[in-house]
């Protein structure tokens, strides 16, 4: 359970990136935040694992304060979130293996994972992950070889091998291509459906979180304007979060992609 | 709106078998590093002529009868000009011309390039007597051991040290601090640290492996960090995002980004050390300078030639073999095969290379003759 009380967050530079936040997100949901760019949704993200710490109110996962919570703490909380990112993050120069066993770092004797000689109960558990995503095949190639699409499911099967209990995901599809982007999508709604772990994806368009979400949070300038259920969304909504009427060509399949 | 079926199956795909190519590799790595290091520790302190097997031979008679630096200036001019050209006309012409210009009594002493010329000239043939190689060869060894365990030196401390000069890794009171100690050790040329080595190491090749692996320590941490502070962020954050310490970050986001290029550099600072530790010798260093400087004292031209000749030759054969390797490194994958790449693909390029391979063979038979090797047996 993740749970967001009155959190605020302000940079460094003073500017305000989300303000008077409060949401509670039960374990197992599947949940979709969009807005604009710069409203605050990588930010809301961020701020459940921590990497980007809230100067106001609290934030709890698994009834763990995020806010002030020392190195070692927050290690172990990351431990437990699978973290997919708009750009992979993959690294390049290694195996899609050695990709996918940094998911099991926080679960290994240090001196076998920084010496490479991972359990065999370890590798099995990263397999299992890639199988998940579809894409044992390319297990020992090296993961710059893969398009988009593959490393962006590399990306996934990292996260899956941490045997989290929630998933993060920032933008997953923002540089994929449409077909790609079903497939990452659907990826995530069978991993939330059949695992049992709480989802929360980032997303630029409202067309694919109303294929693919149950419950959507609208982000405007920092600010929750929208926490509901995706079928209820209407014209009143998207202006809320978007700034504009909803025009017929928003709705246009693709139109979006 | 639907999801597109796009006709994948879990579990249809079987699991790959772990390839044994990468282990191999990474094992051969290994082995390339650590046995020649092991060997070149010891073998500087060998008695290198009695392990030549040169010595064996009394007498060698190569006597050329044209003068053959010019032929390979001609053939040079013509190369030259066939590969700007891609036009054999005009590459045979060039060559042409300067292969008349003894005639035309162009290469006179008023000529401008005369001296070089002349000088050359008297280094070539060089003297490849049983007895002059014998005498170079261990020395020319030597120079690729020192620069080897040098570069070994240089590659081991300036790793830690390219993380802490990094700005990425480290707050700025540390890697600045670590920077201006790698420019102060870089700025020293090899020469001078090994003047100043001989005094407590004395003269010898530790003296020289010493200056070059302290200089190597200087460039290879300045190239290494910038190395470092090139890599791409994002797995850093992947790393902190499954609950890795900064430690972790560096074992599993930098240093994979990082080691092929940094590995490369090593290599590449290899070449360059062989050539530092030619010169090395020259201030009593090791290697094979004292003995090229020597010669050229006696004004024996021909013995200098037969040192630069094993010189050039050595330094030709490593260049090419660590610039394929770091290649191979840099892209992680294998290439083409050397063998393929000598032979060609096209017949004329075959046809080249086979008579070569003959011309390499008639030069083998020669030498066995001139060893007085028994050639009844074939």
């Amino acid at each position: 359970m993740i749970e967001f009380q009155n959190a605020d967050v302000t940079y460094p530079g003073g500017f305000k990136a989300l303000s008077n936040v409060s949401l509670t997100i039960e374990q197992g949901e599947l949940v979709v935040i969009v807005g604009l760019s710069g409203a605050g949704k990588s930010t809301l993200l961020r701020a459940i694992n921590g990497f980007v710490p809230i100067t106001a109110g609290s934030v709890r996962v698994n009834g763990t304060e995020v806010r002030g919570a020392h190195e070692a703490t927050l290690r172990e909380l990351r431990s437990g979130i699978g973290m997919i990112f708009q750009t992979f993050n993959l690294v390049h120069r290694t195996t899609v293996l050695n990709n996918v066993l940094m998911g099991r770092l926080a679960k290994v004797p240090r001196w076998r994972s920084m010496l490479g000689l991972w359990p065999a109960a370890d590798k099995e558990i990263a397999i299992q992950s890639l199988e998940r995503v579809e894409i044992v095949e390319k297990t020992y190639i090296r993961a710059s070889n893969l398009s988009g699409g593959q490393q962006q499911r590399v990306g996934i099967a990292r996260a899956l091998a941490q045997q989290p209990q929630v998933l993060l995901a920032d933008e997953p599809v923002a540089s994929l291509d449409p077909v790609t982007s079903h497939t990452v999508m659907r990826d995530l709604r069978r991993i939330n459906r059949d695992l049992g772990i709480t989802t929360i994806i980032n997303l630029h368009f409202l067309d694919l979180a109303r294929s693919y979400g149950k419950r959507l949070i609208g982000l405007r300038d920092g600010e929750l304007v929208y926490d509901g259920d995706i079928a209820d969304v209407d014209d009143e909504t998207f202006r809320g979060i978007y700034g504009r009427a909803l025009t017929p060509d928003d709705l246009k399949e693709g139109a979006e992609l | 709106m639907t999801v597109p079926d796009l006709g994948i199956r879990p579990d249809a795909v079987k699991r790959p078998d772990d390839p044994l190519g990468p282990k191999l590799f990474r094992a051969a790595i290994f082995v390339a590093i650590l046995v020649p290091a092991i060997w070149s520790a010891t073998g500087l302190q060998i008695d290198w002529p009695s392990l030549n097997p040169f010595r064996w031979v009394t007498d060698w008679e190569i006597t050329l009868q044209w003068s053959w630096p010019y032929l390979i200036l001609v053939a040079i001019v013509g190369l030259t000009v066939y590969w700007l050209s891609k036009r054999l006309t005009w590459s045979a012409a060039a060559a042409a011309a300067v292969l008349v210009m003894p005639w035309l009594n162009i290469w006179n002493e008023d000529f401008f390039f005369f001296d070089i010329w002349n000088i050359v000239h008297r280094l070539a043939p060089p003297d490849l007597s049983a007895e002059a190689v014998q005498r170079a060869l261990p020395k020319v060894m030597e120079s690729i051991f020192i620069a080897w365990v040098g570069t070994m030196i240089g590659a081991f401390f300036s790793f830690p040290l390219a993380f802490l000069a990094a700005k990425n890794m480290t707050p700025p009171w540390v890697n600045t601090g670590i920077r201006q100690v790698l420019n102060a050790i870089r700025a020293v040329p090899e020469l001078l640290v090994a003047m100043l080595l001989i005094p407590i190491t004395g003269l010898g090749a530790w003296t020289g492996t010493m200056a070059l692996g302290l200089h190597s320590i200087g460039t290879l941490g300045k190239l290494s960090s910038e190395v470092v502070e090139g890599i791409d962020g994002g797995p850093v954050e992947a790393v902190g995002a499954v609950g890795g310490g900064q430690v972790a970050r560096i074992r599993f986001a930098v240093i994979p980004q990082v080691l092929p290029t940094i590995v490369a550099y090593w290599l590449y600072r290899f070449e360059i050390n062989i050539r530092a530790s030619a010169v090395l010798g020259v201030v009593g260093a090791g290697g094979i300078g004292a003995e090229l400087v020597a010669q050229l004292k006696f004004r024996d031209f021909a013995r200098a030639g037969t040192v630069l000749f094993l010189t050039v030759g050595a330094v030709l054969i490593v260049d090419t073999i660590s610039a394929r390797l770091r290649r191979r490194i840099i892209s992680g994958e294998p290439e083409p095969s050397p063998l393929t790449n000598f032979l060609g693909r096209t017949w004329w390029q075959r046809g080249l290379a086979l008579l070569g391979i003959g011309i390499v063979a008639g030069i083998v038979v020669f030498l066995l003759r001139q060893l007085q090797v028994d050639l009844s047996i074939l």
